[in-house]
């Protein structure tokens, strides 16, 4: 009864279907990037009839947009804030635009520089993105219409352009 | 005693839907995000199945729900835009579409080459543009 019982075992131990513990690998490649995002969209105010601004003082939002890089010194951003609208109705007189950008916010102690080190010339300011990570520019502008004339009514749309070039 | 305890649990229940709604809301509202995204940054040009020209391929990401097309550009070091033949000039794009597209130069001018850009093309109601160039070294 013993020997049988040793022989079923056996025969049951031998039968069985083994493990294998296998290692599943995830793979991934982290490419260099620059990845630039719409935080907020522009709003402009309207404090007095001759003039449109995007300050929050102004009744207006400020566009915020944020350069994503993996690369540490491999970038360029440059804003640019609008010098004309691309929507609006008919004007007559001419507009006076005026704008700046600034670092908001950044994703590192270390991009603490960026704002001293920028570069302004004409309506276009230059950031070296020197280091890896995240950093938020808002750019606020200031249109304004003629010698205190009032805007004509209708809906105004202006363009920040957001460029992220490779050094 | 039991009344009490069911009272405590259907107060639970309503706290927990009120909670999900209000979450619900915030999501609803929250400001959307978009994005654009062009890699890679250093492209390699390679001889193209034809004799005298050379080609690269860039991949681009469309993130931005307001763009549906970005144009492509190819320029020089001092931004002055050199020939170039793609399968589209301007690309159009769906909202998370990935689309990679091949840049033919002309060996005559493939030294010159230093930058291949694209350019959001906006639309109505978007108030930033945006562009990325990667730079040929």
């Amino acid at each position: 009864m013993k020997t049988k019982l040793l022989i079923l075992t056996s025969t049951l131990l031998a039968s069985c279907a083994p493990a294998y513990a296998a290692d599943t690998p995830i793979t991934g490649n982290v490419q260099t990037r620059c990845l630039i995002t719409t935080d907020t969209n522009g709003v402009f105010g309207n404090p007095l009839p001759s003039k449109l601004s995007t300050a929050s003082a102004d009744g207006g939002v400020v566009p915020v947009i944020r350069y994503d890089v993996t690369l540490a010194d491999a970038y360029l951003a440059k804003v640019t804030t609008p010098t004309a609208f691309s929507t609006s109705p008919a004007l007559s007189d001419s507009v006076t635009w005026t704008g700046s950008t600034a670092v908001s916010k950044t994703s590192d102690a270390a991009m603490s520089g960026y704002e001293a080190a920028k570069i302004v010339y004409g309506s276009t300011t230059q950031f070296d993105l020197t280091k890896a990570g995240s950093t938020w520019f808002s750019s606020e502008s200031t249109a304004v219409y003629g010698v205190s004339k009032s805007f004509v009514g209708g809906s105004y749309t202006a363009i920040v352009l957001a460029e992220c070039i490779a050094k | 005693m039991e009344v009490a305890t069911l009272l405590s649990y259907w107060l639970n229940v309503l706290l927990n839907k009120l909670k999900a709604l209000v979450s619900l809301v915030l999501i609803t509202l929250s400001t959307p995000v978009y994005s654009h995204e062009m890699t890679p940054t250093y492209p390699v040009f390679v001889q193209s199945f034809m004799a005298g020209i050379s080609v690269t391929t860039m991949n681009l990401f469309n993130k931005r729900a307001d763009v549906a097309y970005y144009e492509i550009g190819v320029f020089d070091s001092k931004w002055e835009p050199i020939s170039f033949v793609s399968q589209y000039t301007v690309i159009p794009m769906k909202y998370l579409d990935t689309v990679a597209f091949d840049v033919y130069v002309s060996n005559l001018s493939l030294a010159r080459v230093e930058y291949i850009c694209s350019v959001s093309q906006v639309q109505d109601g978007a108030t930033v543009a945006s562009k990325i160039c990667s730079r040929v070294k």
